[in-house]
């Protein structure tokens, strides 16, 4: 499929209007300071606001849901860097450089650097988007059930192989999320499945309530039995933009990231966090000196905050083109294209393209207005990690019900976000990973059905799986994804044990040192 | 199509799967645990822990909530929640007691009410809010 430059033109026209540009500058900043506070994850932050776009016309609704997204995955270094405290699980590999730099006194340059990567990461993730997706979907027009079923497949072997310590309990979530989607009107035959005769379980739990449950209202009642005593920052920033030196010396860096941060997020099911975290070890892989890292090295912040925010623009490219979100956020969003009455798919780039186009250049203006905000407003970001918690906790839980009741106005929308809020804060208690739920609440009725679609139309022969290269060659990634994730289970955790272990060391010698943030 | 071929792999059929795979996958993580395998211990809840008595009265007041929400609405029913739960999470500020619970109810309510046109449940403040 070739690229329409007449109407990507015109797309940037749609979104250089005031009304949207306000609500992209109204996403991006609520998406820093959400990103910026620990315990709110992106996910979460887009599951919240998702509601206050319901009505607004698609263009403006996903404009800010992408302002959301960018400001998000940057926001989480703000914490990161000053307070030791990933923002969002995204900006974990963030920490182990950005703090160590803090402590030394750059907090300011540490924080012009993870702006100034995201930027670039998040810049270079929409043009891979902008140029990967129409082929991608070029190429998804001939997939059939088997196709999509050995997709929905692979999509949730590789986010139950990731997330979580154990392999038992990722797949334990992901089975309890397919098995929560079975809850409704059967796909193929219409029978009503688990609901008691209640009328509004008949489409199956809400999607949206759901999604706040599970991520916000979980995160309400954690942080309840946590001591609220908010951390102070007294950190000077005296800088916006990195210096040129730094940017030289970390542009290797800074295009490694953004093809690895794009090509991650572009796997169903592996997001921001793993990005960062491959990006972060290959670049100490091929620096010259290896043994600084962990010490406060610029050039594995940049690598870390650089591909979280290309992983975006990866992450749309399989939700944009063939349906399948890419990360927990793009799960998010698919909700959010589906209230406006938009099928993502190959069929989108046949009948809204221009909803695509002007998807590829809303994400485009988000990074250049991140990185406006992020500049003009970093003195603001960093105090807002003090807020206080007593207000926010309780004030959360308002916005969730709100939220979820606003979209139906139903109550009972309000009941299934309450009981999966208790649900989800158990799971995280007794570490059971949320993320696969997620996904598997998307690939679940995908996966059924096209696997019962593909038997309809093989009168019932199991060998119609296997007659589809593409959808064997899927099946055969989901299996080594599981063979690999239980081999390399052990030896990835011991080498997180290790690098916290150093991790630790360098801190306790950095306490010594005289510019000490409290 | 034969109904037949339909009701093979039916409306059970994926349930029933997913269903053993559950059990099946719950069984391993209790045959690891007996066999002191498991990863993590997970601090108990007890009674005297003030963090758990702070999590029921949470549990309890977001409960309390969403069942009143329809009948008494959404202003009373958030400002009463939030000024608790102030409270209970150890906020002691006079002044931020009073304020905030009415800032972020009316902040919320605005928006949603009058900028983006979705109703909230009114309540027994429905004939003042018309």
């Amino acid at each position: 499929m070739e690229i329409n430059w007449g109407l990507m033109f015109s797309s940037y026209g749609a979104v250089f209007t005031p009304s949207v540009m306000l609500l992209i500058a109204v996403g991006v900043t609520a998406g820093i300071v959400i990103g910026a506070l620990p315990g709110l994850t992106a996910t979460m932050g887009v599951a919240l606001l998702v509601p206050l776009t319901f009505g607004r016309p698609p263009l403006e609704s996903l404009s800010m849901l992408m302002g959301i997204y960018a400001g998000a995955m940057y926001g989480g270094a703000i914490s990161a860097i000053l307070i030791r405290t990933p923002g969002t699980p995204a900006a974990a590999a963030t920490v182990l450089e950005g703090y160590p730099m803090a402590r030394r006194g750059e907090a300011g340059r540490a924080m012009a650097m993870a702006l100034f990567a995201s930027f670039f990461g998040g810049v270079a993730g929409a043009v891979i988007m902008t140029l990967a997706s129409p082929l991608v979907s070029a190429f998804a027009l001939r997939f059939g059930p088997v196709e999509y079923f050995g997709l929905a497949i692979f999509g949730l072997s590789i986010i139950i192989s990731i997330s979580g310590r154990s392999l038992i309990k990722g797949f334990m979530s992901a089975f309890f999320g397919l098995l929560i989607c079975t809850i409704g009107f059967d796909p193929i035959s219409g029978f009503p499945r688990y609901t008691y005769g209640t009328m509004e379980l008949m489409e199956g739990p809400p999607f949206i309530p759901t999604l706040i449950g599970l991520f916000a209202v979980s995160e309400v009642f954690n942080e309840a039995l946590k001591s609220g005593v908010a951390k102070s920052v007294t950190a000077k920033l005296d800088q916006y933009l990195p210096s040129w030196a730094d940017i030289k010396y970390c542009f290797r860096e800074l295009c490694r990231s953004s093809v690895i941060g794009a090509v991650v997020g572009a796997i169903p099911g592996a997001g921001g966090d793993i990005a960062s975290f491959i990006s972060y070890g290959e670049a100490k892989r091929a620096s010259k000196n290896p043994e600084l890292y962990g010490k406060g090295q610029i050039e594995g912040l940049a690598a870390s905050e650089c591909a979280n925010n290309s992983c975006q623009g990866g992450a749309m490219i399989p939700l944009l083109s063939l349906g399948v979100p890419g990360d927990a956020v793009t799960a998010v969003l698919l909700g959010a294209f589906t209230i406006q009455g938009l099928q993502p798919g190959p069929m989108l780039y046949k009948e809204h393209i221009d909803i695509v186009y002007q998807i590829f250049a809303s994400m485009m203006v988000a990074q250049f207005v991140m990185q406006f905000i992020g500049m003009a407003g970093i003195q603001l970001f960093a105090r807002v990690i003090m807020v206080d918690r007593s207000i926010l906790t309780p004030a959360i839980f308002v916005m969730s019900v709100v939220g979820a009741y606003a979209m139906r106005s139903n109550v009972f929308d309000v009941y299934v976000t309450l009981a999966f809020g208790m649900v989800g804060f158990l799971m995280m208690r007794y570490d059971f990973p949320l993320s696969p739920i997620l996904l598997a609440l998307i690939l679940g009725p995908l996966a059924e059905s096209n696997l019962r679609r593909a038997m309809v139309m093989s009168g019932g022969e199991w060998s119609i799986l296997f007659t589809s290269p593409i959808a064997v060659v899927m099946m055969l990634l989901a299996a080594l994804s599981f063979y690999l994730s239980i081999r390399k289970h052990q030896q990835i955790e011991s080498r997180l044990a290790e690098m916290e272990v150093e991790f630790e060391k360098n801190l306790g010698e950095s306490t010594e040192s005289p510019e000490r943030p409290a | 199509m034969p109904a037949d071929v339909i009701m093979k792999i039916g409306p059970g059929f994926f349930p029933t799967i997913l269903a053993s795979m559950l059990l099946i996958f719950s069984l391993l993580l209790m045959l690891n645990a007996l066999r002191g395998k498991s990863k993590g211990e997970v601090p108990p809840l007890r009674w005297s822990d003030p963090a758990v008595r702070r999590g029921l009265c949470l549990l309890v007041a977001t409960a309390v909530f969403c069942l009143a929400l329809k009948p008494i609405g959404f202003i009373p029913c958030a400002i009463v929640f939030l000024f608790l739960m102030m409270l209970v999470l150890g906020n002691r500020k006079p002044r931020a007691l009073l304020m905030a619970p009415l800032i972020v109810t009316g902040g919320i309510w605005l928006t949603f009410e009058k900028l983006l046109h979705l109703e909230l449940p009114s309540g027994i403040l429905a004939p003042l809010l018309g």
